[in-house]
């Protein structure tokens, strides 16, 4: 192939994208192109509370800050100690519950994480996780 | 007539005759070595074609995680993290094919570079900014990689992919004086 170094690149480029715009198309309705969590799987703190005794609440930052503080009741469950603590986590679990996760602040990512794998590791549904976290929830204690 | 027969001949093919005629006594050991080195030189190319076609298809196959890799570096707008994970993957797997048949290969080769030295500095950003992160460049595979580790990976077929660049354009530059 003579083609200068510029054109193979764009050609290889055009090429990638015809499968990339197809797995969109497939994964269209399991991301959102908008926010980095489904508007489905989020929850203010306000509507967790609505949940009563039917929320879980985890706590998936690092051990020493849930030691400091955390929701009352919140089970600890973060991606350092994930196999450890998730047995705890399913012991408090039962079918109807609402999972509720937390992480620090609105630009952690644990949260997110804990949540995706519950969903996906643990096969559970109505897991949500809190908007803005701890300092959300702090706010309006 | 030999000029003819010339002619006919590709220009990598003629540089070895030339090759030849210089050192006839030589000819057999000559051609066993140049086989050699195009074999290991080979080898190199599938080497990194199977790294990069693993880690497009690792990432392909769950792009959703790879978005929110690419949104943990906090470097980009959410879009935008979404759409480089639907065509990032693509693109690495489209180029490691054109490693393997030599198709389209110095491109190939300059975008593979191009897509590791950006992996690199935004792992090297994320842990100066104090960014815990998974980079995602073999997806969650590499989820517990420490930080070294990431980077000796990424320098390593950062090294690899400059070489065969090198070699791939000093070989055009030969065939092209020829």
């Amino acid at each position: 192939m003579k083609s200068s170094l510029v054109a193979q690149a764009v050609i290889l480029a055009a090429l990638a994208l015809l499968p990339a715009a197809g797995e969109a198309i497939y994964f269209r309705d399991k991301i959102s192109w908008r926010s980095a969590i489904a508007p489905s799987e989020m929850v203010t703190v306000e509507q967790a509370r609505e949940f009563g005794s039917t929320a879980i609440w985890v706590d998936a930052r690092p051990d020493e800050d849930f030691a400091k503080d955390h929701v009352r009741g919140a089970i600890l469950l973060n991606e350092d100690r994930w196999n450890e603590l998730l047995p705890q986590f399913l012991a408090a679990w039962a079918p109807g519950k609402k999972t509720v996760v937390y992480c620090s602040s609105l630009s952690c990512n644990a949260s997110r994480e804990v949540a995706r794998r519950l969903r996906k590791e643990a096969q559970l549904s109505d897991v949500f996780v809190l908007e803005g976290g701890w300092e959300a929830w702090l706010k309006k204690k | 007539m030999a000029e003819e027969e010339m002619n006919k001949t590709p220009n990598t093919e003629r540089q070895t005759s030339k090759v030849e005629r210089l050192e006839p006594s030589t000819l057999g050991v000559g051609r066993s070595a140049l086989d050699v080195k195009r074999f290991l030189w080979r080898i190199l190319d599938f080497a990194l074609a199977g790294i990069f076609i693993y880690a497009g298809a690792l990432k392909a196959i769950d792009p959703v995680q790879f978005a929110s890799d690419i949104d943990n570096y906090k470097l980009l707008p959410w879009p935008l993290s979404v759409a480089i994970a639907f065509y990032l993957p693509w693109l690495e797997i489209f180029c490691a094919l054109g490693l393997v048949f030599r198709f389209l290969y110095r491109g190939a080769l300059s975008i593979l570079t191009a897509s590791i030295v950006v992996f690199t500095l935004a792992t090297i950003a994320a842990k100066v900014r104090g960014l815990d992160i998974t980079c995602g460049c073999f997806g969650h595979a590499s989820q517990h990689w420490s930080f070294p580790a990431h980077l000796l990976t990424n320098l390593a077929i950062l090294a690899a992919l400059v070489v065969l660049s090198f070699k791939a354009t000093s070989r055009n530059r030969l065939q092209n004086a020829v």
